[in-house]
């Protein structure tokens, strides 16, 4: 086992690598650079103001300099300052990260509360009304856009209740109520899209397994249905969905920022994405990374939790 | 409506489902489209008759954050809807509670009390107030302002960043005493006060600049409020400045920005009172909003110019062929635009305000022949100028509100039906459409514009007009622009000012050298609690305009 994670920690330094070599491309490969964005809807700057500005911000370097010089940077884990705000990114990833680890989890959590139990009634009383119910729901799960879907909550929750999740983010240990409000609705948006995929996968798989030879004995053994289900068929067909949850995770930490941006919450969406329009390379590019490490580490941990789960699986 | 290149991107698609969704749940069956009639909104909000009170939190959920709050490095609006507030500048334009009306720009001493011209207009002497004191935060703990400091903060801006243009232009300075500063230029401005109440024209302390090397961390200045918290994406948080010069003001305690990236949700903020007042663009979008809170104040607002038109390469061909560019303007219906785009609540368009030459609003006729819609004629206008089968361009632009993606889809419409012109368009994001266009090397032609901050009338003319202004976007090379451009920076009389000004317009719209395209008038809507906080021509008190603010209060 140790000799499997080492390895696999060992393949991820070329994906590593060439991550970053891509993302480092692509943000050069775009018009325009932080300058440009910084000068707002001005005019007022002449060639001579331009070019030291240009220089004082680093951009004048050549590319291979300016790539080395962050690889060195990301290596010895100091990733610099954003060019366009002079804020230290690690500053800015300890204030974002939170906030979308956060979201993720309680998203996460609330997904599968909704998706294995209504997976499992869905599988094990197929074609009945409940099993319809929810099919219908999960598919409309996977059919409502989030941003519509948190557009509506929003709007909605205005006009009936006259009440949104408060504006302007507090962190939980400021105030936890607050925090809390602040959380629950953006969460359970994203959760709702998640189980719908988690609860499909959920049903297919429990249905599939309790067709399995080991379950017929369970019940010819004279077993309880709730003790074959759950104890028996439930750990077996959880495999695949731990599978689709550790991919959920990665997505949801690259992938909130509609939700973010919705409810005003100060996530890594929302950090990476204005990175982009402002051309903050360093920023995006160590957004990336950590993204990409993250997804490296996620994927490990999967394939590791797969020989928990089964006890057959063993890796060497 | 969608053109050959449009397509719906998500945001488009939040905006659809958001109106609908709020129209459908608010409106229900019965609602009609909103009456494309005049507005039936007042355009100024009169300031309250009752004695001010003091105290409050006065919230608003902002679309801008800002980029830097250092003001040498950045003109956005998301630096300016604060940093009025928590610093000064030497002269500044009425406020709500003293104005006459939205157009009433008459200049006001703000650290200055008083300024003169030379006969020439080359040295201007301004007296600075006595007893001003800087924000009671270190390094600066409350000392007093002295007429070096606005010399050291006007030197910095000429030296480098975003209004080194504008502070070039002097000459020399001199401090005779503690209270004197004498600004030589090096060329005659009649107007040259009016550069200094532009809203970016803010005082910044020497110390907090020399101690850090930049202002991208504290902004300390001798303003209404204390800039007590900045973070990014979540809040700005201004606190009463108890030692404000301007005793008894501000009214409000603290007033608090937040960070809402989402139109729906800056609405739903406004809806269950997080935010005391918002900026909506339509008279369907206010009817909307009444629905739900009708004891909401609304003022119509009225521009007083657009900033936004088509740019032609018109340095190049077909463009410099002013027939070509007189058949282009001819051939686009702008009041069809005003109709529907902007709900009948907009402007047909022009670049220069109408209150430095006219004193009513121009009318389509004011134009002239060349901003008529006559696409008979604007068809043999073009045959004369050789291309009598149309040609193919292209157009770039960023989508700066969603009625602007309309706007630009008619156009092409229009082009292709009246002239056979093929545009092809390209939609950017911000940053590569703004490096594109201000590079000014584009071929075709280009959804331009001119910088929404410029309340005086330097500004609107010689900055942007004059072929050597660097912020000549537009690509004007006019010698008679030229001069009466800078005819007009010499002349100190108000009547002559307006008949060179309109000299100039006539001259714009005869050459069609920036084709000015409809813009919407929008509305400001406040909770009923907010007294004094009417926005004045080119200053929503949202935006650029927030200086006013110290005057507003809240009665509850």
């Amino acid at each position: 086992m140790q000799k499997y994670v080492v390895r696999r920690l060992l393949l991820a330094i070329p994906v590593l690598l060439l991550s970053s070599l891509i993302v480092f491309a692509l943000m050069r490969v775009m018009p325009g650079d932080a300058l440009t964005a910084l000068m707002g809807e001005s005019g007022n700057v002449g060639e001579r103001e331009l070019a030291k500005l240009r220089k004082d911000l680093g951009l004048d370097r050549p590319y291979y300099q300016q790539y080395a010089l962050w690889l060195w940077q990301m290596a010895s884990l100091s990733p610099g300052d954003s060019i366009f705000t002079n804020e230290p990114i690690a500053v800015s990833l300890k204030k974002a990260i939170p906030v979308t680890l956060e979201l993720a989890a309680l998203a996460m959590v609330i997904g599968i509360v909704i998706a294995v139990p209504v997976g499992v009634i869905s599988a094990t009383r197929q074609d009945s009304a409940s099993d319809y119910v929810g099919r219908v729901v999960a598919v409309s799960g996977l059919s409502f856009p989030e941003f519509w879907l948190g557009t509506l909550v929003i709007t909605f929750a205005a006009i009936w209740f006259h009440w949104i999740p408060p504006i302007g983010y507090v962190s939980f240990w400021e105030s936890p109520w607050r925090n809390l409000q602040q959380f629950l609705i953006p969460a359970a948006v994203l959760g709702f899209r998640l189980s719908a995929a988690t609860m499909r996968m959920t049903r297919s798989t429990v249905l599939e397994v309790l067709r399995e030879d080991y379950v017929r004995t369970a019940w010819a053994k004279g077993l309880e249905g709730r003790i074959v289900v759950y104890k028996h068929a439930l750990k077996n067909a959880l495999i695949p969905v731990v599978t689709i949850v550790g991919g959920q995770l990665g997505v949801l930490l690259a992938g909130t920022v509609v939700v973010e941006t919705i409810f005003a919450l100060p996530g890594m969406g929302r950090l990476t994405v204005e990175a982009i329009l402002y051309r903050d390379y360093p920023v995006v590019q160590t957004n990336v990374m950590l993204v990409a490490a993250t997804l490296v580490t996620l994927n490990l941990i999967v394939d590791l939790t797969y020989a928990w789960l089964d006890p057959r699986i063993r890796y060497s | 409506m969608l053109g050959p290149h449009a397509r719906l991107n998500r945001r488009d698609f939040v905006r659809l489902s958001a109106a609908g969704v709020s129209a459908a749940a608010v409106l229900g069956p019965r609602h009609r489209r909103a009456s494309a009639a005049a507005s039936p909104y007042p355009d100024w909000l009169p300031a309250s008759s009752k004695s001010p009170k003091r105290g409050g939190v006065m919230t608003r959920a902002s679309a801008w954050d800002p980029p830097v709050i250092d003001p040498r490095l950045t003109q956005s609006v998301g630096t300016f809807q604060f940093a009025g507030l928590t610093s000064n500048r030497l002269v500044r334009y009425p406020f709500s509670d003293e104005a006459s009306g939205p157009a009433d720009l008459t200049l006001k001493g703000d650290l200055a009390e008083s300024w003169q011209a030379s006969s020439d207009f080359r040295v201007w002497t301004f007296k600075i107030r006595q007893g001003v004191k800087w924000q009671n935060l270190p390094p600066l703990n409350g000392r007093e302002l002295t007429a070096a400091d606005i010399k050291y903060c006007y030197e910095q801006y000429a030296k480098e960043g975003f209004q080194a243009f504008t502070f070039q232009e002097i000459e020399g300075m001199e401090t005779p005493d503690k209270y004197t500063l004498r600004v030589h230029l090096k060329t005659p401005n009649t107007l040259f006060p009016q550069n200094l109440a532009e809203p970016i024209a803010i005082i910044f302390s020497r110390e907090v600049l020399e101690e850090d090397g930049d202002l991208k961390k504290r902004l300390i200045g001798t303003g209404p409020y204390i800039l007590k918290e900045h973070t990014r994406k979540v809040r700005i948080v201004l606190q009463r400045n108890p030692d404000y010069w301007d005793k008894g003001r501000p009214y409000v305690d603290e007033y608090v920005i937040l960070s809402t990236p989402d139109a729906a949700t800056r609405l739903a903020a406004f809806r269950t009172g997080q935010a005391d007042f918002i900026w909506v663009a339509s008279p369907s979008e206010v009817e909307v909003v009444r629905k739900t809170n009708p004891q909401t104040l609304v003022q119509s607002y009225h521009n007083t110019l657009a900033p936004f038109g088509l740019a032609l390469a018109q340095d190049k061909p077909p463009f410099n062929d002013v027939r070509v560019r007189r058949a282009i303007s001819m051939s686009i219906d702008r009041q069809k635009m005003v109709d529907t785009v902007f709900e009948g609540h907009g402007i047909l368009g022009w670049g220069v305000p109408y209150i430095y030459y006219q004193d009513s609003q121009p009318t389509a006729k004011d134009f002239g022949p060349w901003w008529q819609y006559k696409p008979a004629e604007a068809k043999k206008l073009l045959t004369e100028a050789g291309h009598p089968n149309g040609f193919s361009t292209t157009l770039f632009y960023y989508e700066y509100f969603p009625q602007m993606t309309s706007e630009v889809q008619l156009v092409q419409q229009e082009l292709k039906k009246n002239l056979n012109i093929d545009i092809k368009i390209t939609k950017l994001d911000y940053t590569t459409y703004y490096g594109r266009y201000v590079e000014s090397k584009w071929d075709g032609m280009s959804w331009g514009f001119q910088s929404g901050h410029a309340i005086g009338l330097d500004e609107r003319t010689y900055m942007y007009m004059h072929s050597k202004s660097t912020k000549n976007f537009f690509r004007v090379n006019d010698p008679i622009i030229d001069e009466l451009t800078s005819k007009l920076r010499r002349t100190p009389e108000r009547a002559e000012q307006r008949a060179i000004t309109k000299k100039i317009v006539d001259r714009e719209f005869d050459q069609v050298l920036r084709m000015w395209m409809p813009y919407d008038n929008g509305f400001l809507v406040f909770q009923p609690h907010m007294r004094n906080v009417s926005a004045g021509a080119l200053r929503r008190t949202d935006g650029y305009g927030s200086p006013a603010l110290a005057r507003a209060w809240m009665e509850k």
